[in-house]
């Protein structure tokens, strides 16, 4: 490890650290896609998870809820993948090939594939976003005025912590009506407590520093001081654990549909398909229930490794 | 002291569940389904429909329907939560209380057994990566690590079938607790593998042993990432803090200064391992459906897809308390080992 | 004194993994010590000399090492043995104390648990044994009650006592070489002078020689032998105590040396304060009786931080308060600003009462009264830049925007003596010094009549800490503003103050020109704090003095209040009277105040 011996003064002598004006605080997006190759893959993954959101059902081959003539097929070899490919290009193919296979049902899985992220991202960001922005407002409020009041905001907080949250999110879901906002509204429920908790901590640890009594020392009204100073400051754990909750709710929302309780078929989702592909899975269908799998998992993990190097900027 | 902080958080956790109570109840029945229209059909007639409502309760006003449920001012002439009884089932018209107690165990049986194997497997190897930073220990930990965010156990459960049964056959088909073809042995915990060893049927034994193995497999796989950070990231903080550096300064042999260090690195570790149980049991729902265990899991869902509520009402308790017991106990165990906590 | 070579270090390298390869922190390490020599080693934060006092022993912080160099000490190279025989070494021959000693003890073991372990480590004794050895060592070190207090845990103990604790388990199998890091940083004075006090003692009876790692002057003066300087890993100056404040070599030395020459008054191009520069006149800050308690969580009881407390200070005056831990004076200068709440007494400014103001008319005064923090860095927004900082305070008392307020910041950072060009730099990029710069020039921007200076320089090294208070003089000289300069460092107090006020466990116990009070102070407290106070001045060093005048015991909790006078229990001069008449201020014929009534009576 020790290939080159480099001195470092660590105390900043006074004419150096005028230097160091621009660096350090920001997060450094370009340089740290640079240096971190986790970084780099996980933003690659979430730019490709938000392109498909968005143009998934558009690029896909095949119709992702129309039956095709083939039932079940496998998907084709991959020694076969060149051909098809020239074939692709070259506007030779008679049909656009079924890269994934077919389901019991006639539908490609590739166009499902890809189309599904259009239902599950979107649910998934809309739940974590929500759940981020009711938690700051709940757990600013929370943690600055200390009153009767709050404290039962935190009491039913932590009540709602206690539920078990798989069980929860299926029966808001289901008792509501299985839509695409049920799923949202229940995802924000579910974990919003988590926000609350986090921001809360921060605010209640922020007002005891100091500049938050030099702010009062130079005449803020009081609310102008949480605006203005505690708030920026108690985003970060929360800003952080949004990008980890987005692949919790993910995997949430496919498991929901997974046992039905979550979206209604033949939308494209990936729960969906897994389960529709479960019962020929063991007999060795596989493709039908591997590949959104797949997907789903490079999808959660890109999500992961950009939350830990948020994590890490943080630190 | 301790005697006063095990008092102060029973206390809360009793508080707490009524409120998981109370919340369950007007969750559920704030939200548009109609549970009547379920269990009739479609077409029922409004003699018919209203007849099922009257026998199900929901015809009452909310709050005598609360009343009867916790069991104050009822007029059902049944007991209610307050006396230890959740209700009957709307499908099937047993107590709730006995179905759960038959289903429950499964789950735990599972969870259990994943949590610990984990354990088992995460922690030497979290131990052995702090030590050595950068050794093999510590390179395996970090790619494992890496999959410690969420997983889909669900499609990993699929998959582990399709790998062991499918294409190795070395696993059982994914369907219940032991081979169907042997006797089903008495359930006396509930739990199969001590049940059989209990009842002497070592055969039954192993097929449960069998049968156990890819659901808590998967668990396994689900939570494992996540502890080996845990435990390496409060090894690591130990290591490094100025204590153990005193302490070897003080010239006190290695084994004492690693137990000094294990001391301080797992103690605070502690009230993670509820986080761990109960993301677990979150994760147990769908792994019990994959593998057709029949759980708690697979019997909320059951309940919830027919809109069962004194089922709901009783599986969201019941779980909700298993996991406030766990954060309990766990919490206790903390206390008493970390003297700074107990006030 | 000192007699032969015990340690010898040569060539000691150190190194920590940084990114790209690793950092020697410590370079080229060579140091000799003698028999029952006291070595002082100093240097600036970062330098090093934590992280080569403590390889010394062979020991390295993860995921630091030891790369090259050899410690003779005894005769054997203690690098090359192995771990059994280094153990041996380590606790018996040498002892450590280390800085923090909260962090220092295992925080779930009790007291008594950590000390036996150590000594067993060193003797085949059983646990019974060990356990009473335990009891002896803490009432060796002079905690009071060692019985109940061996059964402690760490977080339950007094930092005071905890370093205590420390002591005992450094000195009990009588090393030949004491390495003590920062042993008193963070303890009250008259604490730090009952440590070392019991520290010199005791290495003075068993002849152990002591490397004693600190920043600070006074302690060098009073204790050391000799001074070894350290900057940036390397040694660049090592000289007798003498040779080093007559004569230093080194660049850092020299700076460091500035404030104690200026606050002898040797340095005539930054003369201290003296009270006669002050006229006469009104007062502009008037405070009668001021008193604040605060409520404890879950009991009625009451912790009563300021007692009754009453002065004055005159327009572009300087009153200094001192005071240890529990003293109040902090309290005092946060109710001054109304930070806190008083609970009783009354705070005039001019003709104002402040603490009848409501919340609007008080903010519209901020312009006049301001403060300046202990912690530089923790008293800014950390994700403001400078200009952010100073310019709130405009935008909240003036209507200066855009090109007119960024000239008025300009104008601030020039006044406080730094470049303009660092206006856009946040806190975080700044040297403590620069950051309480900046402080100072948010202090100062709405021209205030008044600021509250909160133990400015006690988070700064000692150059800075000169900076600071050369800077803070001028500025009240320039712009005409007084001060309320809150510290316990009587150095600083001497140089800056025109006045001076003692506080104890809230009251102030004596109140004069700083001539009196700290030239010839009248109380027992100011005597005893006066003596306790480490000035660098070899002329009078600590361990030259035949009587060692110090308070017995530790400072008592401000909850329990004694009837009588607050300091008895630990007065020398105490009678039984004292024990129940409550002591007030009362005027001397030389117009100070003193709050004793043998004082009074003119018999002490």
């Amino acid at each position: 490890m020790a290939d080159r011996i480099v001195t470092v003064p660590e105390e900043i002598d006074q004419h150096i650290d005028v230097a160091l004006l621009h660096t350090d605080t920001r997060f450094r997006f370009r340089e740290r896609l640079r240096k971190d190759p986790l970084f780099l893959i996980g933003s690659i993954i979430v730019a490709l998870s938000l392109f498909l959101a968005a143009f998934g059902p558009h690029i896909a081959p095949y119709d992702p809820t129309a039956a095709t003539a083939e039932i079940a097929e496998p998907p084709p070899a991959l020694s076969e993948w060149p051909g098809l490919l020239v074939g692709v290009i070259r506007g030779t193919n008679e049909a656009p090939p079924h890269w994934l296979g077919t389901d019991q049902s006639g539908l490609d899985v590739f166009s499902r594939v890809i189309a599904a992220p259009r239902t599950d991202i979107t649910i998934a960001l809309a739940g974590a976003l929500l759940s981020l922005a009711l938690g700051t407002i709940i757990g600013l409020v929370a943690g600055f005025y200390r009153n009767w009041a709050t404290e039962i905001v935190m009491r039913v907080s932590d009540v709602l912590q206690a539920f078990p949250v798989f069980i929860t999110a299926m029966l808001l879901v289901t008792l509501s009506g299985r839509s695409v906002i049920n799923i949202v509204i229940a995802l924000a429920l579910v974990y919003t407590p988590i926000f609350v908790r986090l921001t809360r901590a921060e605010v209640m640890s922020q007002s005891a520093r100091g500049y938050v009594e030099a702010a009062r020392a130079a005449g803020n009204r009081p609310f102008m001081i949480a605006l203005k100073h505690i708030l920026p400051n108690s985003m970060v754990p929360a800003l952080v654990q949004t990008s980890v909750t987005i692949g919790f709710a993910i995997i949430l929302t496919a498991g929901l549909s997974f046992v039905g309780a979550g979206v209604r078929p033949p939308a494209p989702e990936w729960g969906l398909m897994i389960s529709h592909g479960a019962s020929q899975l063991i007999l060795g269908e596989w493709w039908t229930s591997v590949f959104p799998g797949i997907a789903m998992t490079i999808t959660v993990f890109g999500y992961a490794a950009i939350a830990r190097a948020f994590e890490e900027w943080f630190r | 002291m301790i005697g006063r902080f095990v008092l102060k958080r029973l206390g809360i956790a009793f508080l707490q569940l009524i409120g998981v109570a109370l919340v369950v109840f007007f969750m559920i029945r704030m939200l548009p389904a109609d549970p009547v229209a379920r269990l009739v059909g479609m077409n029922a007639s409004k003699d018919a429909y209203e007849q099922s409502a009257r026998a199900l309760g929901v015809d009452q006003p909310l709050w005598q329907q609360l009343a009867n449920f916790l069991g104050v001012f009822s007029n059902s002439g049944q007991k209610g939560l307050l006396q230890g009884n959740l209700g009957v089932s709307w499908v099937t018209n047993t107590p709730v209380l006995t179905e759960i107690r038959d289903v429950l165990p499964v789950t735990l049986e599972i969870v259990t057994y994943s949590l610990l194997l984990a354990f088992l497997i995460a922690l030497p190897l979290g131990l052995a990566s702090a030590r050595k930073p950068g050794g093999i220990a510590d390179r395996i930990t970090l790619i494992w690590g890496m999959f410690a965010g969420a997983q889909p156990d669900f499609w990993w459960g699929l998959l582990f079938v399709f790998v062991f049964y499918f294409l190795l056959n070395v696993a059982p088909p994914p369907m219940g607790r032991i081979d169907p073809l042997l006797a089903t042995p008495q359930a006396i915990t509930g739990f199969m593998t001590i049940d059989t060893l209990l009842q002497g049927r070592f055969d039954a034994f192993l097929s449960a042993l069998h049968h156990l193995m890819l659901p808590v497999l998967t668990l396994v796989y689900v939570v494992s990432g996540a502890i080996v950070k845990m435990v390496r990231t409060n090894t690591l903080r130990a290591l490094q803090s100025d204590y153990i550096l005193y302490a070897r300064a003080s010239g006190l042999p290695e084994a004492q200064v690693a137990r000094y260090a294990l001391r301080a690195a797992l103690t605070p570790a502690i009230t993670l391992v509820g986080i761990f149980y109960s993301v677990l049991l979150s994760a147990a729902v769908t792994i019990e459906v994959v593998f057709t265990m029949g759980g708690i899991g697979q019997y909320a869902v059951r309940s919830i897809l027919a809109f069962d509520y004194p089922a709901i009402q009783g599986v969201v308790l019941v779980v909700a308390f298993v996991s406030l017991m766990i954060y309990l106990l766990l919490d206790i165990v903390h206390a008493y080992l970390d003297p700074r906590i107990r006030y | 004194m000192a007699g032969e070579v015990i340690l010898s270090a040569r060539g000691l390298n150190v190194a920590f993994p940084r990114a790209g390869g690793e950092a020697h922190v410590v370079k080229d390490f060579s140091l000799d010590i003698r028999a029952g020599e006291f070595v002082g080693l100093m240097g600036q934060p970062g330098c090093g000399k934590s992280t080569a006092s403590v390889a010394l022993m062979g020991l390295v912080k993860p995921p630091g090492r030891i790369v090259s160099g050899s410690v003779s000490f005894l005769g054997r190279d203690l690098l090359t043995l192995d771990e059994p025989e280094l153990r041996e070494v380590r606790g018996k021959d040498v002892g450590l104390i280390v800085q923090n000693p909260r962090t220092s003890l295992h925080p779930m073991l009790n007291v008594g648990s950590q000390i036996s372990n150590v000594y067993r480590s060193h003797n085949k004794v059983g646990a019974n044994e060990a356990w009473k050895h335990a009891i002896v060592m803490l009432r060796m070190v002079g905690i009071n009650d060692p019985e109940r207090r061996v059964h402690a845990y760490p977080h339950e103990l007094s930092t005071g006592m905890t370093q205590r604790v420390l002591i005992a388990m450094a000195l009990s199998s009588h090393p030949r070489l004491l390495i003590a890091d920062e042993p008193t940083s963070g303890l009250d004075v008259t604490i730090q002078a009952q440590f070392l006090d019991q520290m010199w003692e005791a290495t003075q009876a068993t002849g152990s020689a002591v490397l004693l790692v600190t920043q600070n002057l006074g302690i060098v003066a009073n204790y050391c032998d000799r001074v070894v300087v350290m900057a940036d890993g390397t040694i660049v100056e090592s000289a007798p105590v003498r040779e080093f404040f007559e004569a230093p070599q080194n660049e850092y030395s020299r700076k460091v040396l500035s404030l104690q020459r200026a606050a002898q008054g040797n340095d005539p191009a930054a003369p201290m304060a003296r009270s006669v520069d002050v006229p006469a006149g009104k007062p502009l800050i008037s405070v009668r009786d001021l008193s604040k308690d605060f409520d404890i969580r879950g009991s009625k009881a009451k912790v009563h931080a300021v007692d009754h407390a009453s002065f004055n200070i005159r327009p572009r005056e300087c009153l200094g308060l001192v005071g240890e831990s529990g003293s109040g004076k902090t309290t005092v200068g946060r109710c001054l600003l109304r930070l806190e709440a008083p609970t009783g007494g009354e705070i005039f400014f001019g003709e104002t009462p402040l603490h009848s103001l409501s919340d609007d008319e008080l903010r519209r005064l901020r312009t006049k009264l301001q403060i300046v923090f202990q912690d530089p860095f923790d008293s800014m927004n950390p994700r403001w830049s400078a200009a952010d900082i100073i310019g709130e305070m405009l935008d909240l008392h003036t209507s200066w925007r855009g090109a007119e307020k960024a000239a008025r910041i300009d104008e601030l950072l020039t006044l406080v003596g730094l470049e303009p060009s660092i206006r856009n730099a946040s806190p975080r990029q700044l040297s403590a010094g620069r950051q309480q710069r900046i402080a100072i020039a948010r202090a100062i921007a709405t021209a205030p009549d008044f600021i509250v200076l909160d133990e400015p320089t006690s988070a700064l090294t000692p150059e800075t800490t000169a900076e600071i208070i050369r800077l803070l003089m001028d500025l009240s000289k320039r712009l005409g503003i007084a001060y309320l300069f809150i510290s316990h460092d009587l150095t600083t107090v001497r140089y800056i103050c025109h006045r001076v006020a003692v506080m104890y466990l809230g009251q102030v116990v004596e109140i004069g020109t700083k001539e009196q009070v700290l030239g010839a102070p009248r109380h027992p407290y100011s005597k005893a704090l006066l003596s306790s106070h480490l000035f660098p001045d070899l002329s009078h060093r600590r361990v030259a003095r035949k009587e060692r005048t110090s308070l017995k015991g530790e400072i008592p909790s401000p909850i329990d209040l004694p009837r009588g006078c607050y300091l008895f229990g630990r007065c020398p001069s105490q009678v039984e009277r004292c024990r129940d008449t409550p002591q007030h201020l009362v005027a001397l014929p030389d117009a100070r105040e003193v709050r004793c009534w043998r004082v009074e009576a003119g018999e002490i």
